[in-house]
């Protein structure tokens, strides 16, 4: 899984066209920090920075390499806090220049600490990818650029390393980190980007099946099933006890009007042995196909069949009493009503709403499989800071 | 109309025969409702005399040979409900004592005829007539004329806030609500449950993609208030499969009934396609309202439908409050949600309730276009546009 520099690395050019990417309008710049306003609080955090204070290279430089070697010590708390306070400060929205100052700082430490060994752009990229999903869960206003330059550090680092390192692992590693940047990108509904994600993520690692559903309900969400259908066969074919993928593949193709393998596909999943929310769900999809087709005998044994497997769920329920209705037997809709309703509802999420949101469990294991890459690492980040600077050095000039 | 009654009261007592001296208790036992001359459909009371010269351990009933219910002490009552099927039913109740005897009644129901299934059927319709926008609250039964399919109809019931209101509150309490907008939407609910008069009853169902607060139908206004406490806001929105629900828990109840839902109408999450709401909304009764909050339809994808589908969804939804009679009341600011709680409450206060019964009903599902005109009046006359002839 480790790739080591000496070999392959031309770690001094390549960084810096990474670099001229980051800051250029290339592909891997997503122009989306929006115009907000910078926060007025004055907090200077306890790296003693102040938001909008002018910061030198050498200070930045200082910080982050002290950050770096927290990160490497173990300290997982303070050192995606204090990389957030480092990035706010130095960052200012709608100051595009504070950005390429931190990122040139930022930069020098890394090619410092890489020369070294290639490995250590994992957890580097983690760290960053921690005060991303940090930054994102706070939304302060004011640090829409800081949350962007985070969270491209985190991919290209991945990408970098991916590129420079050409081994299996690597891409392995790089396709969950931009899965699981893909899975907080969809949480706050930004799907253009998180979709890049999913997309290189997918083309990194074919069988990752995180992000070939995550792209695949993308495309679903934007009208755009035969797409999905693409997406989800290979997510079906790299892990085919995939219930979520067999589910989303049958939905896609019911809107493509693919009824009969839809059918299939749903009569498996209610036959199968399931607790998830997905079971519910195909009860509930495979009923409404019968309905549509008018076949409304055949759905109220499907719904009959799922409310003995799942009498919590209140969907099949209704339903129920509508096929029931359409049938004529209204005196047992009503009375399948009035059971419900004499009740109270548990207020859990429904099989729909699953369905429809970002779950972040469904990125739990991309997750865990980052930090693990990323701790085993540490103590090669802890060396080569450690290492006197000359040795360090990649050639790069400043 | 007739009915079988297999075993009789008297003739059990004429045949109670002792046998020898291990002979055990005679059981003398007679259905007393249902008779087999009465239409039995839905909830249904069946309830057994005994004659006995020892105590009854227990009753059996059965419908069509299935067991559905005992009943240990007198009166030897047990509920079932029959469902809505036109059909031949059997009843049998089998006691027995505390000694092992036993004794049998049986009863078969017949299906009432199409002609008496027709007399059921008294359509009701609530009438607002305007002119300018006030309401004209001057008219008289002869005033109104009701066409059915162009054919005109006997008025048969006429009235003007006398009927109770039943009401269903259905607020979307959907994560895209906002603390002021949920105040908001306290506000008008509150403002229309306090403008109830004590004969009406409301049920206040919170909804998003789940149900997440509701009360029974009540009219004490203590309960429908404390829906309200601890309600925040969760969740998507499943306005098809909570309408439908409401709907149909409004089928059982009497007088005027109506849905006033509240949403944005941006439906993701729902089960049930739009159209079944509008089969309801067509089949039933109950007049709906729907509020919506911050003016504009929006068009939109979904993991279910592209936008045609969405927009087809709406469509639908719009089409079942029309048909309904009711209408809907779109709001740009939530301070005006109060004021479109209260002009829903004042509409239905001043609507006129006709009846009348259908001259070409058939039961054959088809759509019925109703149109009720006021003589010699110039202006607005509204009401639900038809219905479906279930």
């Amino acid at each position: 899984m480790r790739a080591r520099t000496d070999a392959k690395c031309q770690g001094g050019l390549l960084l810096c066209l990474v670099a001229a990417a980051w800051l250029g309008t290339g592909p891997i710049v997503w122009a989306q920090a929006t115009a907000v306003p910078p926060a007025s609080g004055d907090g200077t955090g306890s790296l003693g920075l102040k938001e909008g204070a002018k910061i030198s290279s050498e200070r930045v430089e200082e910080i982050y390499r002290k950050i770096l070697l927290d990160w490497s010590a173990g300290e997982t708390e303070r050192a995606p806090e204090e990389l957030i306070q480092l990035e706010t400060a130095a960052i200012v929205d709608g100051e595009p220049k504070t950005r390429k100052a931190l990122l040139g700082a930022e930069q020098r430490v890394i090619h410092q600490v890489g020369a070294a060994d290639l490995e250590v752009l994992v957890p580097i990229a983690v760290l960053h990818h921690e005060a991303y999903r940090r930054l994102l869960e706070r939304r302060t206003r004011g640090e829409a650029m800081a949350m962007v330059h985070t969270r491209s550090m985190a991919r290209d680092l991945v990408i970098l390393y991916h590129e420079q390192s050409g081994s299996e692992g690597a891409g392995l590693v790089a396709s969950r980190l931009l899965t699981s940047l893909g899975g907080l990108l969809l949480q706050s509904a930004q799907q253009l980007p998180a979709g890049e994600m999913f997309q290189q993520a997918a083309e990194l690692d074919g069988k990752n099946v995180a992000a070939l559903l995550g792209l695949a309900s993308i495309y679903e969400k934007n009208a755009q099933p035969e797409t999905a259908v693409k997406q989800l066969r290979r997510a079906l074919e790299a892990d085919p006890a995939s219930a979520e993928a067999k589910l989303r593949l049958a939905l896609n193709l019911k809107r493509l009007d693919q009824t009969a393998e839809a059918g299939k596909l749903l009569e498996e999943l209610t036959a199968a042995v399931d607790s998830s929310w997905v079971t519910p769900l195909a009860f509930q999809e495979l009923a409404r196909l019968h309905s549509d087709k008018g076949r409304q005998a055949e759905a109220e044994k499907v719904l009959r069949k799922g409310i003995e497997r799942h009498p919590d769920d209140m969907r099949l329920v209704i339903q129920l009493a509508a096929v029931l209705d359409r049938r004529g037997s209204a005196g047992e809709a009503t009375a399948l009503v009035e059971k419900l309703l004499a009740s109270q509802p548990k207020a859990e999420a429904s099989a729909r709403y699953l369905y429809n949101t970002v779950r972040p469990e469904a990125f739990a294991p991309a997750r865990s499989f980052l930090a693990e890459n990323s701790r085993s690492r540490l103590p090669v980040l802890a060396q080569a800071l450690n290492a006197p600077a000359e040795a360090s050095g990649m050639g790069l000039g400043r | 109309m007739s009915g079988l009654r297999t075993a009789r009261f008297g003739l059990a007592l004429a045949l109670g025969l002792l046998v020898g001296g291990t002979a055990r208790a005679q059981v003398a036992v007679r259905i007393q409702s249902p008779t087999p001359d009465q239409p039995i459909f839905g909830q249904t009371e069946v309830e057994v005399g005994i004659r006995s010269g020892e105590a009854v351990d227990r009753v059996e009933v059965f419908l069509d040979g299935k067991l559905v219910g005992s009943a240990k002490t007198p009166p030897f009552r047990v509920r079932v409900d029959v469902g809505d099927e036109n059909v031949q039913r059997e009843f049998k109740a089998v006691a027995y004592t505390v000694s092992g005897a036993s004794g049998t009644d049986s009863v078969v129901t017949q299906p009432v005829q199409i002609m008496d299934e027709l007399n059921l059927k008294l359509r009701a319709l609530f009438v607002s007539v305007s002119r300018g926008g006030a309401q004209n609250l001057s008219l008289e039964q002869g005033d109104f004329q009701i066409y059915d399919n162009g054919d005109a109809q006997e008025i048969v019931t006429f009235g003007r806030d006398e009927l109770p209101l039943t009401a269903v509150l259905l607020l979307d309490t959907s994560e895209s609500m906002r603390e002021k907008e949920l105040e908001a939407v306290r506000r008008g609910a509150r403002a229309f449950l306090g403008g109830m008069k004590p004969s009406d009853e409301a049920m206040l169902a919170l909804f998003s993609d789940r149900l997440l607060k509701f009360t029974p139908f009540t009219a004490d206004k203590k309960v429908l208030g404390a829906a309200f406490a601890d309600a925040h806001a969760a969740g998507g929105t499943a306005v098809n499969d909570f309408l439908y629900l409401s709907l149909k828990a409004l089928d059982s109840r009497q007088g005027q009934r109506v849905v006033v839902l509240f949403s944005d109408g941006s439906d993701v999450h729902s089960v049930l396609p739009a159209s079944e709401v509008l089969w309801k909304a067509r089949a039933g009764q109950s007049l709906i309202y729907w509020i919506q909050l911050g003016g504009q339809r929006k068009s939109f994808t979904s993991a279910w439908r592209d936008y045609q589908g969405n927009d087809q969804e709406y469509d639908n939804l719009d089409k079942a409050v029309r048909e309904s009679g009711g209408r809907i009341l779109a709001v740009e600011r939530p301070e005006e949600l109060e004021g479109a709680f209260r002009d829903i409450l004042q509409e239905l206060r001043q609507q006129y309730a006709l009846g009348y019964y259908p001259t070409t009903a058939k039961g054959d599902g088809k759509w019925h276009k109703v149109e009720v005109r006021v003589k010699g009046f110039a202006g607005r006359v509204r009401t639900r546009e038809g219905y479906a002839d279930h």
